[in-house]
């Protein structure tokens, strides 16, 4: 069974925003939960579908950005301490899209069912072991590498359509919300002003 | 105490409606504060309660402002109790020229959110509620819509909800201004009052075209979209419960902490979509969408609410049909 923990942390690192020890513990761990690892595949597939590219590219992208920040470490290590000192925000972001790489690189994408990209059949992941982009790539020096080292950050893909359609559905749902807002928090009706044009 | 169920149980009935016994019992603040409540502090847990108490037994007018980012709209609210009941209404008095109204709304009628703002004798009987989420902490106010406010503080105890720091009447107890507090302490949005009194009768009308009678959760007028395939939400965060009870086979789902509400929709989609989450925020208000197949059937899911956006993807990964 999947703590609640652990998925906060992988929404968490989706959004860039877990930190270094979220981020190591989740490595230590999806290796053996099975859930887990389905889990992250779910939020990933929901968060890239609309980058537009098919899942394999995906997976071709993301191992390039593994050697890609193993490249920016050792460049990153001559820069000097001061550098390395002043960039911890990046590296933590970098942190986050190394973690998931290990994981979607390892995952073996049948188990998720669905294959939402048309490509007439189950994608399955290159590598038969759970984390073996980290494995081959040698765990240790990317773990080495977290919190200290500034690498280049993947820019999460726009989602243009995506979120047009959830601004739709804000301003088609937001007054059966605030129904329940206006009863059930100490702010009585004034909750209603949320709402972008109140209907009768 | 005994006596106040008695009482309300009496009265039920107008109040009933959505199956949830609005049975409450008045708390006693005496020596309640129980170290093994993370938030607990008796004088802040007893300004809340007479906050949820003074929302409903007080009369009063005034305008408020809703700060949101570089946007403010102002309104004017009125409370009027009469007898065993009450009325209020929020007229917009920029923006859209919209009236929102509930009338005849039964004193003794405590809606779920604000029961979890009485915590006070399950307090004494180990029940922590809301201090198990929150902590809080009174401090000196500063004047609010010329009233002397006490300030409560409300820290978040997990990543699921907010924060709020509440600004209250010293002598009412009525709640004057919210500032929803979200990640690095940074002001979401803000509501205050910029004038008040404590009086029932409203100053002039403004001109109003609209007017929209506030609903009250009840079956009968359940929501009109049903689904074919009964659904539930496997997960949300402790300390939330519903604010009503809708058949599985309804649309949405609403949930309460007492100080936060969200709210989830389901759509079943005649075709497949691409799977895929959109996220818009507005002020405290995060609306997330997701696009997904559930076990063969393309639905959209959105949560929209007064909660960070990893509560609101969390809540939607758990929707599943019931079997």
């Amino acid at each position: 069974m999947m703590s609640e923990r652990m998925r906060e942390s992988l929404s968490a690192l989706l959004d860039d925003e877990a930190n270094e020890l979220e981020v190591q513990r989740l490595l230590g761990q999806v290796q053996d939960d099975e859930h887990l690892r389905q889990t992250w595949v779910r939020y990933n597939l929901a968060r890239d579908a609309l980058s537009g590219h098919p899942l394999s590219a995906t997976r071709v992208d993301i191992s390039g950005s593994v050697r890609a920040a193993l490249a920016a470490e050792s460049a990153a290590a001559a820069a000097g301490w001061k550098q390395r000192f002043l960039r911890p925000v990046a590296s933590l972001a970098v942190a986050a899209s190394v973690a998931a790489t290990v994981v979607i690189g390892g995952q073996q994408l049948v188990d998720i069912g669905a294959d939402p990209y048309g490509q007439g059949g189950q994608a399955v992941a290159a590598s038969a072991s759970p984390v073996g982009l980290v494995n081959s790539l040698g765990a240790t020096s990317v773990q080495a590498s977290y919190g200290t080292q500034a690498v280049p950050v993947l820019q999460p893909a726009t989602h243009t359509a995506y979120r047009e359609l959830a601004r739709l559905r804000m301003n088609k749902y937001m007054q059966d919300h605030v129904e329940h807002a206006a009863l059930n928090t100490p702010q009585g009706l004034i909750p209603f002003a949320r709402v972008p044009e109140i209907r009768e | 105490m005994n006596r106040q169920p008695l009482l309300h149980a009496a009265r039920a009935r107008l109040c009933r409606g959505a199956g949830l016994s609005f049975i409450f019992t008045l708390p006693l603040f005496a020596g309640m504060a129980s170290a093994s409540c993370p938030g607990a502090d008796a004088a802040a847990l007893g300004w809340l309660n007479r906050m949820s108490h003074s929302l409903h037994e007080i009369s009063y007018n005034g305008v408020v402002t809703l700060q949101r980012g570089g946007d403010m709209q102002v309104m004017q609210v009125s409370h009027a109790v009469d007898g065993d009941s009450s009325s209020e209404r929020m007229t917009r008095l920029t923006g859209q020229g919209a009236q929102v109204e509930r009338r005849d709304h039964p004193l003794h009628c405590v809606h779920p959110g604000h029961r979890l703002l009485q915590v006070g004798a399950g307090l004494q009987a180990g029940e922590c509620g809301i201090a198990d989420h929150y902590r809080f902490k009174v401090e000196e106010g500063e004047r609010v819509a010329g009233r002397k406010a006490v300030r409560i503080l409300i820290q978040p105890l997990d990543m699921y909800r907010f924060g709020y720091v509440m600004e209250l009447d010293r002598e009412t107890g009525l709640l004057l201004k919210t500032q929803t507090m979200g990640r690095g302490d940074k002001v979401l949005e803000q509501f205050q009052f910029a004038s008040l009194s404590y009086q029932a009768q409203e100053p002039a009308s403004a001109e109003v075209n609209l007017v929209h009678q506030a609903r009250h959760p009840h079956p009968a007028t359940a929501v009109a979209a049903s689904l074919a395939v009964p659904w539930q939400v496997n997960w949300v965060p402790g300390g939330f419960t519903a604010t009503d009870a809708p058949s599985g086979n309804a649309a949405r789902r609403s949930y309460t902490d007492g100080l936060a509400v969200f709210s989830v929709f389901l759509e079943e989609l005649g075709r497949d979509i691409r799977p895929g989450e959109g996220v818009v925020r507005s002020g405290g208000t995060t609306s997330y969408t997701r696009g997904m197949d559930l076990t063969g059937q393309a639905v959209l899911i959105t949560v929209i609410g007064e909660v960070p956006v990893n509560t609101a993807r969390m809540v939607a990964d758990s929707v599943a049909w019931t079997n």
